[in-house]
């Protein structure tokens, strides 16, 4: 395999590796923004098959299968945060958390997130409900 | 008459006692037993007096001399010295907390703690019932510890600390009633004025540390070699020395310039103005040039120039003691006059080497009998004041002498004593000052200018038996008039004030006889080390006749003035039109410093203040704003944007990476 390849694989992966980063910085959504994580990874791991693939050994692939099995777990990890953060807040709007900051600085964010706080109507109101399926459950469900 | 009790052991407790005694005061009596605090200090003063009066009979081998001897008994005897601490040990300089005794300082503490027991005693009866009460005893007992420490010191060092600390007591003391504004002024005036003295003596006690390289009396005035050889290396530091310690003198004893504290210290208690301003504390500078004659023999001019100003001083607070309503404020003035004497009879000593141990007996003997003689005088104005209800304007009571029967008493005694009534206490000293300036006037050199301050003296005295007696027979005679704060029926002193007044009375009366024409006196005190030779001294009867004579003319212009035909002194005041003004305000001296340096300071202050309030503070609150300034830049970064933080780490990271491929590429 040749360097030119090798160089257009790299930008790739490069590409990905930005776009993660990218959406990671600028998303407002929690789950956007963790999945911008798992996309900074899958950049990382087209990078590593192309090394792989360029000294000619499977080293590259072996990792990449470490580093799928490693961004499994941490999408639990990060999914069991959120779920916290949401209980919290009703929402998964990042812009509720950024109140430890100075009192009389200038808001930063376009749309207040001050008046982010108060939560909006229940969120729950809008979403498409599944209907019931298979045996009802032995403990009736939680009211949210 | 103790052989088991040597001097040496009880010189330490002549000041330690009333220490002690303040120290309980302050310590225990502020809280326990308040209206008893006078018990410690009135045993601690007898227990003082009794130690003085046993270094009185034992500090001197040969005793008192009898009136036939000559010359020949008139030899240094050793003093008695008692080092307690060794203070200072720097360099060339060793100061040591050292009481040394000789004739002079025993008879001076004698003085100082008899008057002392009988003023505390007359103070228990006059401050009873005041809120003050301990806190004016403590301030008492450490006055008389500081002035016998003063009296005891054994080097200039140590004098000068308690120099400052009787400074210190009479501040306190002043200004006992601090509430009242005139007080607290009048206070700060003393000690502001008094602090100008010192810093002559300071500069004095510098002089002689350069000059001598010791401080210590035994070293400087046990043996004439050490001040022999500075006066021959250079004649004039031994002058420039002289004068500026009698610039501490000046401010101490209250002489022109410096006496304008002393009229207004009598805004303290009666008892304080019996103590601190007759008898003991304004005698501290008299005994400071006593002391320091040895060097003053060396000076004839620093001994002139002490002539003129006690001469200057006696004639000014004698003029303006003329025309004064405030009966304290004439005794005070009248203070001032006798300590000028005082100062006149130091300063006589320059008309040749013979006449100094006679000039300087003769002071110290007026100070002795002037000390009791002032003394009552201020005790029974005291006892006028507790019975007219605080008033002491002599212009609104009059005809005294039936209601206070012990007081018009007493007050009399004191007032011949002061106008130099014959055979009186008072008679005797001034008549050997005279005595004194006569035969300087006649003999030595300078007798001109000694013939200039005998006149003064002269005139003085005429002046000083006038306004004695103007203000007796004021008090005393005519008709009875009581204030309105006197009450229906004004009451005599209470036992506790009038034992006292009795004593001194009696001391006043007698004390110059015993003393005076038996030479008892003069005897003992030649017997001080550095004293130089005395030779015979045979009483000068025309000076005699010549101060009788004054005395009587004083008293029968007085008597004429003030109870025969009280229309002439109306008629003269308006007569004299401006010149009673002037005397009336101390020839305008207070008004002179007001203008001349009074105010100047003040501005200078003000101006002082506006400089660190508007520009020192805006220096300080702009390097305060400093900080500020940073932080206002840095906070920014805490703006609680949680993506903000996402990017921070983002940099981190990328700069962490930057630096190690830069690290790999440079090992590569």
């Amino acid at each position: 395999m040749n360097a030119t390849a090798l160089e257009s694989q790299l930008i790739i992966g490069a590409i990905l590796f930005a776009l993660g980063v990218i959406g990671f910085l600028t998303r407002r959504n929690l789950i956007l923004i963790m999945l911008s994580a798992e996309l900074m990874l899958h950049g990382v791991s087209v990078n590593l098959t192309a090394f792989g693939k360029y000294h000619g050994n499977p080293q590259g692939q072996v990792f990449t299968i470490f580093v799928l099995t490693i961004a499994a777990c941490e999408a639990g990890l990060a999914l069991s945060l959120i779920l916290t953060l949401y209980q919290r807040r009703k929402s998964l709007d990042v812009f509720l958390w950024g109140n430890l900051s100075e009192d009389d600085l200038p808001i930063l964010s376009g749309d207040s997130p001050r008046s982010a706080m108060q939560p909006m109507t229940d969120p729950n109101a809008n979403f498409p409900h599944l209907t019931p399926a298979g045996r009802a459950p032995l403990s009736p469900p939680r009211k949210t | 008459m103790f052989d088991w009790l040597k001097p040496n052991d009880v010189l330490w407790l002549i000041p330690v006692a009333p220490l002690l005694a303040c120290l309980w005061i302050v310590l225990v009596g502020q809280i326990v037993r308040r209206q008893q605090a006078h018990r410690p200090v009135i045993l601690a003063f007898a227990v003082s007096f009794a130690a003085a009066v046993y270094l009185l009979t034992s500090v001197v081998p040969g005793g008192f001399g009898t009136a036939g001897e000559h010359g020949e008994h008139a030899r240094a005897s050793s003093a008695i010295m008692t080092t307690i601490y060794q203070w200072i040990h720097v360099g060339g300089l060793d100061v040591a907390v050292t009481l040394r005794a000789d004739a002079m300082s025993a008879l001076m503490l004698v003085m100082v703690t008899s008057v002392s027991l009988l003023v505390a005693i007359f103070a228990s009866g006059y401050m009873k019932g005041d809120p003050g009460y301990p806190r004016f005893f403590a301030s008492i007992a450490l006055f008389v510890f500081s002035m016998c420490m003063l009296v005891l010191a054994g080097n200039f060092l140590l004098m000068f600390v308690f120099w400052e600390a009787v400074g210190l007591c009479s501040y306190l003391l002043i200004g006992f009633w601090f509430q009242k504004p005139s007080a607290a002024a009048a206070a700060k005036k003393a000690f502001v004025v008094n602090r100008i003295g010192d810093f002559g003596f300071l500069l004095g006690v510098f002089l002689i540390w350069t000059t001598f390289g010791t401080l210590d009396f035994e070293q400087l005035f046990g043996s004439p070699t050490l001040i022999q050889a500075a006066f021959l290396q250079d004649p004039t530091v031994l002058t420039t020395i002289c004068l500026l310690l009698f610039v501490g003198a000046i401010g101490k004893s209250a002489q022109f310039p410096l006496h304008v504290w002393l009229p207004d210290a009598m805004e303290g208690p009666t008892p304080v103005s019996a103590l601190i301003h007759a008898a003991t504390m304004v005698t501290a500078g008299v005994y400071l040039v006593a002391r320091c004659t040895p060097f003053f023999v060396y000076a004839p001019t620093a001994q002139m120039f002490v002539a003129g100003i006690g001469a200057a001083t006696a004639l000014i607070a004698a003029i303006t003691a003329l025309t004064q309503y405030d009966l304290k404020r004439v005794l005070a003035y009248s203070t001032v006059s006798q300590l000028g004497y005082m100062f006149m009879s130091l300063g006589a000593a320059g008309a040749g080497l013979d006449l100094a141990t006679h000039a300087v007996t003769f002071a110290m003997f007026h100070m002795f009998t002037h000390a009791f003689f002032k003394a009552v005088l201020f005790l029974s104005a005291g006892s006028v004041m507790h019975s007219m209800g605080d008033v002491i304007d002599m212009r609104r009571f009059s005809g005294l002498r039936k209601v206070l029967p012990i007081t018009h008493i007493t007050f009399l005694a004191g007032a011949l004593a002061l106008a130099g009534f014959p055979l009186l206490s008072g008679f005797w000293s001034k008549d050997e000052i005279l005595a004194v300036l006569f035969t300087a006037s006649q003999t030595g050199e300078h007798a001109d200018f000694y013939r200039i301050i005998l006149g003064v003296a002269l005139l003085t005295s005429l002046m000083t038996a006038f306004y004695t007696f103007r203000a007796y027979f004021m008090t005393f005679w005519g008709e009875e008039r009581f204030p309105a704060e006197a009450g229906d029926h004004p009451h005599d002193a209470p036992p506790a004030m009038a034992g006292p007044l009795f004593i001194l009375a009696a001391a006043a009366l007698g004390v110059g006889l015993i003393a005076g024409p038996t030479h008892l006196y003069g005897h003992y005190l030649e017997q001080t080390p550095g004293l130089p030779e005395a030779h015979a001294h045979a009483p000068n009867v025309l000076m005699m006749g010549i101060s009788t004579v004054l005395a009587l003319v004083g008293i029968a212009a007085a008597y004429g003035l003030y109870v025969r035909s009280p229309g002439i002194a109306q008629a003269l005041k308006r007569g004299s039109g401006p010149l009673h003004h002037l005397s009336h305000e101390g020839l305008q001296l207070d008004w002179l410093y007001l203008r001349l340096i009074v105010t100047p300071l003040r501005l200078i202050a003000q101006l002082a203040e506006r400089f660190d309030r508007c520009i020192i503070d805006v220096i300080v609150d702009c390097v305060g704003f400093v900080p500020g300034l940073f932080g206002a830049v840095l906070r920014p970064i805490h703006n609680g944007f949680v993506q903000n933080y996402a990017v921070v780490m983002l940099l981190g990271l990328v700069l962490g990476l930057v630096s190690v491929l830069r690290a790999f590429a440079g090992q590569m």
